[in-house]
């Protein structure tokens, strides 16, 4: 069996848990303090009001008076992260973090000890320990299925704090309450093209022929992982490599000249090359991404011979293909792609210049590691540190 | 926008260290103003790594208003950080 715990609306009930006198009125997280920044995580409270995520602070306020927006504080979420990973590995050592809010227990691998307990009295177990050890403001849902779907899903039924469970005799009944969209996994697109051969409801998909799947609905294995998701088998239960590493950042002003914010770009690709070293992971290419005012979308890309993983080596394919970008800039992003494993001890193969290359970017990794983040950094990103923060990454847990 | 106000104050702290999941618990801080804070609920401590160095913070209030005071686990010094705006309790 498979548990999926989900801390509910997370960076607000952390805050909340922080500021006892925030508890029970509107407040919402965002990643910059101005009034048409997005909303990034509203409260129960909020949510109520119809506060959502994505809007804009100053939306919010109209429909929630007396709103309190708060800045987001990674390093209280993370703490929180690591409490609930501590939590879930006391009954499994296979834990999956899906995202910073959210991981799933796998007990088909665990001891038999645990395995003998009742899932539902662990479930409560979770929850109370969650109150003990963190705040007793804190709440989590709590889903328990076959596969990873079915308790995602569970997880979902009862918001907040609530703990069910999806087993091969309430299946029907329960997917009989779900909309198509609220399955994990379909939306807009997924719907449009199951709706083209006649299914509406969660049920009908459940019903459907897994050969009218694969052949007609998905066109690939999608349409069978599907037709054996729906029944509880589980076939989500696969680790993806890293394939890119990189960081976009939007102007804190859309007047800034070229120098600021090449800058700015500066200090994307000392974060980028910091991450992708904290992985050993080395690159090959480098996608530059700006959006302009005028000008929409531009892009530009270039691969190299060589694998390069260097803040200095980043910066300089980044600042070359930027000298194409248009002007009137309010966003740039930085990517590195074409990964492969960092070669180590063995660039001395190559010369002298990339084995110092990397003694030296050592020895900077190690001062920062030591002295705090950007002890050592390039002189040109010495301003940008107060508006290029490091925020939630979002989706992958990796650099928590 | 903003409710906090962000301060760097050396602050006196009495607090108790005992055993359980929290040992250190601040119970009351006077300010350089000479003002006394008494804590009735320390709402979250985590640490902050800044580099090697830890810094924990709790996230306290005094039922007036909600306090951020650091302890610095190398320099043995506590520092109040910041101080939120009151708001009338939510029955």
């Amino acid at each position: 069996m498979i548990m999926h715990i989900d801390l509910n609306s997370c960076f607000a009930t952390v805050e909340q848990q922080a500021r006892p006198m925030l508890r029970n009125r509107p407040v919402v997280i965002v990643n910059r303090r101005t009034e048409h920044t997005m909303i990034v995580t509203a409260s129960y409270e909020a949510k109520a009001l119809g506060v959502t995520m994505g809007m804009s602070v100053k939306e919010a306020r109209k429909l929630a008076p007396g709103l309190v927006a708060l800045e987001s504080d990674p390093p209280k979420y993370q703490f929180v992260y690591h409490k609930l990973m501590d939590i879930m590995k006391r009954y499994s050592a296979h834990i999956t973090m899906k995202s910073i809010d959210e991981g799933v227990i796998d007990f088909n691998q665990t001891t038999d000890a645990i395995k003998s307990r009742n899932l539902v009295d662990i479930g409560y177990e979770i929850k109370k320990s969650l109150l003990e050890e963190i705040g007793k403001y804190m709440k989590c849902n709590v889903g328990i299925g076959t596969n990873r779907f079915l308790a995602k899903t569970a997880a979902g039924l009862h918001k907040p704090d609530g703990l069910d469970v999806i087993t091969h005799e309430n299946l029907r009944d329960t997917l009989a309450t779900l909309k198509l969209t609220e399955l994990t996994g379909i939306a807009g697109r997924n719907e449009a093209r199951l709706n083209k051969v006649g299914i509406y409801t969660s049920i009908e998909f459940l019903d459907a022929d897994p050969v009218t799947l694969q052949k007609i609905v998905f066109k690939s294995v999608v349409g069978e992982q599907w037709h054996r998701r729906l029944r509880g088998w589980e076939v989500d239960d696969v680790s993806h490599d890293i394939k890119t590493i990189g960081r976009q950042y939007v102007l804190e002003a859309f007047d800034l000249s070229r120098t600021q914010v090449l800058q700015r770009l500066h200090h994307l690709c000392e974060s980028v090359g910091h991450r992708l070293r904290s992985q050993n992971k080395a690159a090959r290419g480098v996608l530059v991404t700006a959006k302009s005012r005028s000008q929409g979308h531009w892009h530009a890309r270039r691969m190299c011979a060589l694998p390069f993983f260097s803040n200095q080596a980043i910066y300089a394919q980044a600042s070359m293909l930027f000298s194409q970008a248009p002007d009137d800039i309010i966003k740039i992003s930085i990517t590195c792609y074409e990964l492969e494993d960092s070669m180590g001890d063995q660039l001395s193969l190559f010369g002298d210049q990339l084995a110092s290359e990397q003694y030296v970017t050592d020895a900077i990794d190690e001062i920062n590691k030591r002295f705090g983040d950007r002890t050592i950094h390039a002189a040109d990103t010495l301003g940008t540190g107060i508006y290029v923060k490091q925020k939630v990454p979002f989706g992958s847990t990796r650099y928590l | 926008m903003n409710d906090e106000t962000f301060l760097n104050e050396r602050i006196e702290v009495i607090a108790s260290f005992g055993e359980g999941l929290n040992p250190c618990r601040p119970v009351r801080f006077r300010r350089t103003n000479g003002r006394v804070i008494n804590i009735t609920e320390i709402g979250l401590r985590h640490p902050d790594n800044q580099g090697l160095r830890t810094v924990h913070i709790f996230d306290v209030t005094d039922d007036g208003a909600d306090y951020r005071i650091e302890f610095d686990s190398e320099r043995l010094t506590w520092r109040l950080t910041r101080e939120m705006d009151h708001y009338e309790p939510v029955v």
